[in-house]
């Protein structure tokens, strides 16, 4: 009898012996396991652009969220009644504190997107692979890391600079101390310096990937923001004339034409696709956030004063019909339908009304009206108003109003302005180009306009100075309150 | 009860005497003994009862007449002993064949045998806190095993998240010990362990919203025993799944004797208990009018059509909804067996029509338990459950939809004056001027919940197999090797007049997810006793399980027409795929010693170490030791003296135990994919989304446990009370870390939880004469749960509610020093009357435009101003306690079982009633809105008319959740024996049942037995919109062949 049993023991025990307590998954590679092959260094850099389109279960740091600092919290646009968000609420009524939502996704996004670029970076060096290619992927990260601290710089001030991936879970060894501004500018002008020397075009597979134009258009910014007027104009000058082949389209709309996408103006674009997340969710919401159908019913995102921002544009301005629409034909009845005010129009895909949360449209980082505009602004500091600074606006002038781009035009040029005067015609001109295009509350910042400019809108009256910066996230703050002061104000 | 019980102690004491028979030595035959053991009380043979000659070794037991027949070397006169498990030993002078026996049933030796882990306890010796299930509860006429819990054992609080048919609950022995890992309690079916994660149910595909409850695919019929271990001595077996409490359910089994074939049959219908008081269409037609006017607009209704609303009255979308349901239960059995085997079968089904149109739940059932003895020293048994479950769900919205998750909530929405039909009777999916049309389909929820497909089908096998081998009387080995396989199909198909199919012209997905456990378990037991004062039994042993699970789900959209649903995903535009596997191991060495003294004093030692593939590479093992002690008082002599006292014993217990419900593999770190058009190709990035956390290890309860047992007046009042402290720490959290790593949070064992309270289980015998008897039990307890830490120096976050009109109130949090699930909001203080008010008092920062008519809220901090510091608990989800009162009547041939059931001292968050009283243009809003404040109506409750729809946390919405129900009422006839028999049959009962007859409550939303996110710990007691619960009426009859 004993032997029946033995045997039922010893055949459960086959049954069961070939198991080990450390399992390996097989659903999913761990950080150890990546980094061998060229093609892992490839998907890597891919992620580090993915950080600017893509949050899953977040709007996504160029589909929206960094346009509730840099455009809510501006002058012109504002939060309608469909912004069911009270911390949106309060970026548009400059009354938003360090526990805002919105600060804290933000300040995530862009280091989420720091770490990616460092761990490429870091790691890519060891890969195996073709070395042309590993240094055009490290300075594609570099590139993105740079961008990215622009924009922390800008929105927070001088910023921890983490620049090796974490190697620790201890919360001690993940803390870094905030910067100084000028610190954070050594950085970025470093990465976007190396990042100067990736290829000028890439093939037809690869268009959208940053060039050595972007990394110089970006450092164009860089120097503007830092008021470095001589290098701004060095930088701007090799991009107008690196063989680089940038041009304005001729017709504004164009710019945010599905069909058009990386055409000649657009020197780096956040990248859409439609179901991007392969779900039906996308990275760009302003489609569904600027127009929520033919209903009175104010979407999310709306235009804060029709009579400073709408009624502004002179007749002719193509630019006022390309960014706003007042009408839109309504394929359903068949009819033109009137919206009670003005609606955001840039990045609204017509050819796909219904399904408004999954668009394609990209979203412009840098256009060359922006290179043109920056180096009339260079210029008009520096030298002052000279013909070339007003050539340069002329020619955003002649595109928006449908005029040959080079061809002197009376009718909209601007001449013999002063240099004061030049100085106020082109931020009327950045004010009217760069609608919805995350460029205001940093051109503000930039003239020490801000509290003056938005003040005039009645229901933003809570700005000031304080608003000049964005609060460090209360949270980042609760774990290392020493390290990270908060900015004045909040 | 008794009855199996007995069969239990006569298997034991069958082998213990064939042990006993083996050493049968070469005596010449002097003598022939034939005999019959009976009770003395029914006359009914006793079986297995040993007897055997004073003086000698020679002995034998009862076969199943209780008869014995002795052939001995021995001539009479000699004296026979002759024992029984729960009954007095006696001793038989004989000197001649045959002999009649009478035993007495000792009361306090009968003690019940109670299940406990990994072996059966004479409840006399147990140290721990171990609670059966009563009777009464097990045959409650219920869809799901987990609702016999309810109201059934102190400590237990079963809560439905939902009343869809087939839908899950949460169960919490003594409180939730962990705050982000698994609260359920550990699950022993058969011998077979199982972990109630309903996420097995599902197959992650899109919009299948509720999730399906594992348990309910065990037929509630089937179940002869539940016991549940409460404290640590009873559940350190089982270490590292034993920290919230483990739950052993054992299925009916076939006894000895008479083949018995039995029927068990009901039907019934449901009724939803209550509908929300929503604004008719003249009411809603005005309220439009004023916010229009908040937001100068011109009136949308002319006073005259106002007028005219009144008489038409508009439309009522939940009565359309709403409807009377059928529901039915089948069951036939068979058991029996004779001197070696024993068996038990039985097929059953159940069908249930939800109250809510397109929703439904239907299983079948099939059981075979069959027991062998193969020889005198093996036996082998198996049991084996296969149950095939489809469960149609809800439809849902679109995930993006969160103020409205599901057809139920949008059709609650509706203005009432949109009409639910076109005048030919279709549905009406064009007229309604307050939605948007896409692809020219305005959604109607009626048809939503009729057309949508939502369907979820469960497979699941059960099946275990043993081996027991005893060596001698002492010393019994066994192994045991069980299987549980869920295999989970889900069909979404939402077409493209729907809700979720209209902007993809029709959206199809269909997912699977098969998980396999393999168990196996080799324990070897040794009883003995020294003289006549000392017993001792061991128990050791070694687990392995093994657990692998594959999910894959697929959809598509665009579909030329709605024929083929789910069927033809090529026939569409596919969306991105999903398949995912993972395997899990757990190893374990298992020990436990009882030592009893006198039967006085006892005391239990039991430790197990588990190793768990799911921790990090440096800790992979833990160690969960404890020790109980009891002492049955009533035994010392000081004791004897005391008038009407029939027993008393006292029970200490201390013990740590963990919990390994956290997922698989969260130590390692891992890559993500992410992707990124370049040239209009989405190309796949690769990005790391975890750290690893090699020192990642158990969570760890320490438990300590006082327990007193009381029974007087001839045991006819039983009392048992346990006070317990549980201190969870190592807690596994999701610490948040600086975001300029690059990471969120990281998995660490930080943090801690405590749980303190008192249990109550009062049973009384309040009436017992001829014909009419009346007992009661009733059942309290109390549990206070406080959060001790959560780590880095923080001491509040607010858990991510996976809803977006939810995240941003952040109406939970978890902070150091209050219980989980507390909710965090501003305190409103009534209406700003004046403008002068609105100018000089605190408002809230973010809106800009507070005007006269709107709420005002308590500057708490007195800083001047509303902002987030201001925000305060509004209390918890957690009861203060919960309580039952159930009673048993019986009169003659009738019995009256009716259950009351309570909690006290709960809160939920109405989230569906803060979103109701939001004024839109449009949507329907709650009647309370018709108090609203107007110039003319200076309400100081409800404010004025917006068209701003924001969601503010206030302790208006955070309603108390105390309620009485009564939750079953059964009344039952049993035919007289006589005619049963002559038609028949051995046993005939029928009865009529209503559940949830009556509910006494303040809460103002369907039910207060809600939680929307279903089993998690972090956001408990939400409702914003689940399907209501409903009120059943059965009858049913009960026949024995």
């Amino acid at each position: 009898m004993k032997k029946i049993f033995i045997v039922f023991i010893l055949s459960a025990a086959l049954f069961v012996s070939c198991t080990e307590l450390e399992v390996t998954p097989t659903s999913f590679t761990t950080t150890e396991n990546l980094f061998k092959t060229q093609d892992d260094a490839v998907a890597s850099v891919t992620a580090v652009y993915a950080s600017l389109t893509l949050d899953p279960g977040e709007q996504t740091l160029f589909g929206r969220n960094l346009y509730f600092l840099t455009d809510m919290a501006s002058d012109y646009a504002a939060a309608g009644v469909s912004a069911t968000n009270p911390q949106v609420r309060a970026l548009s009524s400059l009354t938003h504190d360090a526990t805002s939502d919105r600060v804290q996704v933000a300040w995530r996004q862009i280091y989420a997107g720091i770490n990616r670029a460092n761990v490429a970076i870091d790691n890519i060096p060891k890969v195996s692979g073709n070395e042309v290619i590993k240094t055009r992927l490290i300075n594609e990260a570099k590139f993105i890391r740079g961008l990215l601290y622009f924009q922390a710089v800008r929105l927070w001030g001088g910023v921890p600079i983490v620049l090796h991936e974490p190697t620790s879970i201890a919360v001690e060894s993940l803390k870094s101390r905030r910067a100084t501004v000028d610190e954070v500018y050594t950085q970025i002008i470093k990465d976007l310096t190396d990042a100067e020397s990736l290829p000028a075009t890439y093939g037809s597979a690869d268009l959208g990937r940053a060039t050595s134009g972007a990394a110089k258009s970006i450092l164009v910014k860089v120097y503007l923001t830092r008021k470095d007027w001589p290098n701004t104009i060095l930088k701007a000058r090799e991009v107008i004339n690196g063989g680089y082949g940038y041009a304005l389209f001729e017709n504004f709309a164009d710019a945010f034409e599905r069909t058009k996408e990386n055409g000649k103006e657009h020197i780096f674009s956040a990248q859409f696709e439609p179901n991007q997340a392969g779900n039906g969710a996308s990275g760009n919401n302003f489609p569904a956030t600027s127009f929520t159908g033919f209903t009175a019913t104010e979407p999310a995102d709306i235009i804060s004063d029709v009579a400073l921002f709408y009624d502004i544009y002179a007749a002719g301005d193509t630019r006022r019909d390309a960014s706003y629409m007042k009408q839109l034909f309504n394929p359903a009845t068949g009819t033109l339908y009137t919206f009670p005010k003005p609606l955001f129009k840039k990045y609204i895909d017509f050819s796909n009304l219904n399904a408004r949360g999954n668009t394609g449209v990209n979203f412009p980082i840098i256009r060359y009206a922006d290179v043109l505009l920056s180096l009339a602004e260079a210029i008009n500091e520096s030298d002052g108003a000279t013909l070339e600074a007003h050539e340069l606006v002329n020619q955003i002038r002649r595109r928006a109003f449908a005029k040959p781009i080079s061809t002197p035009d009376v009718t909209v040029d601007l001449v013999g302005r002063t240099q004061v005067q030049l100085r106020e015609a082109i931020r009327e001109e950045r004010k009217k180009e760069f609608v919805q295009e995350g460029q205001r509350w940093f051109d503000l910042v930039r003239w020490g306009t801000l509290v003056s400019e938005v003040k005039k809108v009645t229901a933003k009256n809570s700005v000031s100075e304080r608003n000049n910066l964005f609060p460090i996230p209360q949270s980042e703050r609760n774990i290392d309150p020493i390290g990270l002061p908060q900015n004045d104000g909040y | 009860m008794k009855k199996i019980l007995n069969i239990n102690s006569w298997l034991f004491i069958l082998l213990l005497s064939l042990s006993i028979n083996a050493q049968d030595n070469k005596l010449l035959i002097q003598s022939k003994l034939n005999g019959r053991v009976v009770d003395e009380v029914t006359n009914e043979p006793i079986i297995g009862a040993s007897v055997s000659i004073k003086g000698i070794t020679h002995g034998v037991v009862t076969d199943i007449d209780g008869k014995f027949y002795f052939q001995t070397g021995q001539k009479f006169p000699y004296t026979i002993i002759i024992s029984y498990i729960g009954y007095k030993k006696k001793e038989v002078y004989v000197d001649g064949s045959p002999v009649l026996v009478e035993l007495k049933p000792d009361v306090q030796e009968l003690g019940e045998l109670v299940v406990v882990g990994y072996g059966k306890q004479s409840k006399k010796d147990i140290t721990g806190s171990v609670v059966s299930v009563p009777k009464e509860n097990l045959s409650r006429v219920t869809a799901s095993a987990d609702n016999l819990l309810r109201g059934a054992v102190s400590g237990v609080v079963v809560t439905q998240s939902s009343g869809s048919p087939g839908a899950s609950s949460s169960v919490r022995i003594r409180g939730g010990s962990s705050i982000t890992a698994g609260n359920e309690p550990l699950y022993v079916v058969d011998g077979i362990l199982i972990y109630n994660d309903n996420s097995n149910a599902s197959a992650g595909v899109a919009n299948a919203g509720a999730s399906v409850n594992v348990l309910s695919t065990i037929s509630p019929g089937d179940i002869e025993s539940i016991e549940v271990l409460k404290d640590a001595s009873a559940t350190a077996i089982y270490g590292s799944r034993g920290a919230n409490g483990v739950i052993i359910i054992t299925t009916k089994k076939g006894t000895k004797g008479q083949d018995n074939i039995s029927y068990q049959g009901y039907v019934g219908f449901q009724k939803i208990t209550k509908k929300l008081d929503l604004l008719n269409a003249s009411e809603w037609a005005s309220l439009r009018n004023d916010v229009q006017a908040s937001i100068g607009q011109a009136p949308s209704f002319s006073a005259a059509q106002i007028e005219e609303l009144k008489t038409s009255g508009g439309y009522d979308w939940q009565s359309a909804a709403f409807r009377t349901a059928p529901v039915q239960n089948h069951q036939l059995s068979f058991s029996g067996g004779d001197e070696r085997s024993r068996y038990a079968v039985s097929a059953g089904f159940f069908d249930q029509e939800g109250i809510v149109l397109g929703t439904d739940f239907r299983r079948i059932s099939l059981r075979a338990n069959f027991e062998r003895n193969y020889s005198e020293n093996f036996k082998f048994g198996v049991n084996t459950n296969y149950s095939n479950s489809i469960s149609n769900g809800l439809a849902n919205r679109t995930a993006t939809s969160n103020r409205n998750p599901n057809a139920l909530t949008t059709l609650i929405y509706q203005p009432p004056v949109v009409p639910i039909y076109n005048a030919d009777g279709s549905y009406n999916l064009s007229n309604n001027p307050y939605a948007t049309a896409v692809n020219n389909i305005i959604p109607n929820p009626i048809n939503d919940l009729e057309n949508t497909v939502n369907e979820t089908k469960i497979d699941r096998i059960l099946a275990s197999l043993f081996g027991e081998y005893k060596f001698n009387k002492d010393l019994t080995a066994k192994v045991a090797v069980s299987g549980d396989v869920i295999n989970t199909k889900q069909n979404y198909y939402a077409p493209a007049t729907t809700e979720a199919g209209a902007a993809t012209k029709g959206f199809a997905s269909v997912g699977n997810r098969l998980v396999s456990s393999v168990l196996n378990e080799n324990t070897i037991n040794y009883n003995t006793r020294f003289g006549d004062n000392h017993k001792f039994s061991a128990l050791g042993g070694y687990t392995l399980q093994y657990t692998q699970g594959e999910v894959v789900n697929a959809g598509a959209n665009t579909f030329v027409n709605d024929n083929n649903e789910f069927n033809a995903l090529q026939d569409g535009v596919p969306v991105k795929p999903y398949s995912d596997a993972f395997e899990s191991v757990l190893k374990s060495w298992l020990a436990r010693v009882n030592y009893s003294y006198k039967g006085k004093y006892n005391l239990t030692l039991s430790a197990r170490a588990d190793g768990s593939s799911r921790f990090g590479s440096k800790s992979l093992w833990g160690y969960f030791p404890s020790a109980g002690f009891s002492w049955n008082i009533i035994d010392e002599d000081f004791a004897k003296n005391l008038k009407g006292v029939d027993d008393i014993k006292l029970r200490l217990s201390a013990g740590t135990t963990g919990n390994q419900e956290i997922g698989n593999y969260l130590a390692l770190s891992s890559i993500g994919s992410v992707n990124y058009s370049f040239g209009g190709t989405i190309q796949t990035g690769l990005a790391p989304t975890r750290l690893a956390n090699p020192d990642l290890k158990w969570e760890k309860t320490t438990q300590y446990n006082a327990g007193l047992d009381v029974s007087f007046l001839d045991r006819r009042v039983n009392l048992v009370f346990d006070a317990y402290y549980k201190k969870t720490s190592d807690l596994l959290i999701s610490v948040p870390v600086p975001l300029i790593s690059g990471y969120a949070s990281v998995l660490q064992n930080i943090g801690g939880v405590e749980n303190k309270g008192i249990e109550i289980g009062l049973n009384t015998e309040n009436i017992k004469t001829d014909g009419f008897s009346w007992n009661s039990n009733i059942v309290f307890s109390a549990n206070k749960n406080k959060v001790t830490e959560i780590g880095n120096g923080i001491d509040q976050f607010f858990p991510i509610v996976p809803n977006s009109t939810l995240l941003q109130q952040q109406p939970v949090t978890v902070k150091v020093g209050l219980p989980l699930g507390t909710f965090w909001g501003y305190k409103s203080d009534g209406i700003f009357q004046t403008q002068e008010e609105v100018n000089t008092q605190p408002k809230i920062n973010s809106l800009a435009n507070t005007k006269v008519g709107d709420r005002r809220y308590v500057d708490t901090n007195g800083d001047g101003v509303i902002t987030a510091t201001d925000k305060v608990s509004l209390g918890t989800s957690q009861p203060k306690f919960v309580a039952s009162f159930s009673n048993t009547v019986v009169y003659h041939d009738f019995d009256l079982n009716f259950s009351f059931q309570g909690s006290y001292g709960g809160k939920i968050f109405n989230a569906l009633k803060q979103q109701l009283e939001i004024s839109t243009l449009g949507t329907n809003a709650s009647t309370a809105l018709l108090d609203r404040w107007t110039p003319a109506n200076p309400s100081n409750e409800i404010p004025r008319a917006t068209s701003s729809p924001l969601g503010i946390v206030t302790e208006r919405y955070v309603e108390d959740a105390s309620f009485l129900r009564l939750k079953t009422i059964t009344l039952g006839y049993t035919l007289p024996k006589g005619i049963a028999s002559k038609i028949g049959t051995k046993n005939i009962k029928v009865y009529v049942s209503a559940e949830n007859l009556f509910t006494w409550t303040k809460y103002t939303g369907f039910d207060p037995e809600v939680s929307t996110f279903e089993q998690n710990n972090l956001y408990p007691g939400i409702d914003i919109g689940s399907y209501p619960n409903s009120k059943t009426f059965l009858t049913g009859i009960n026949v024995t062949f």
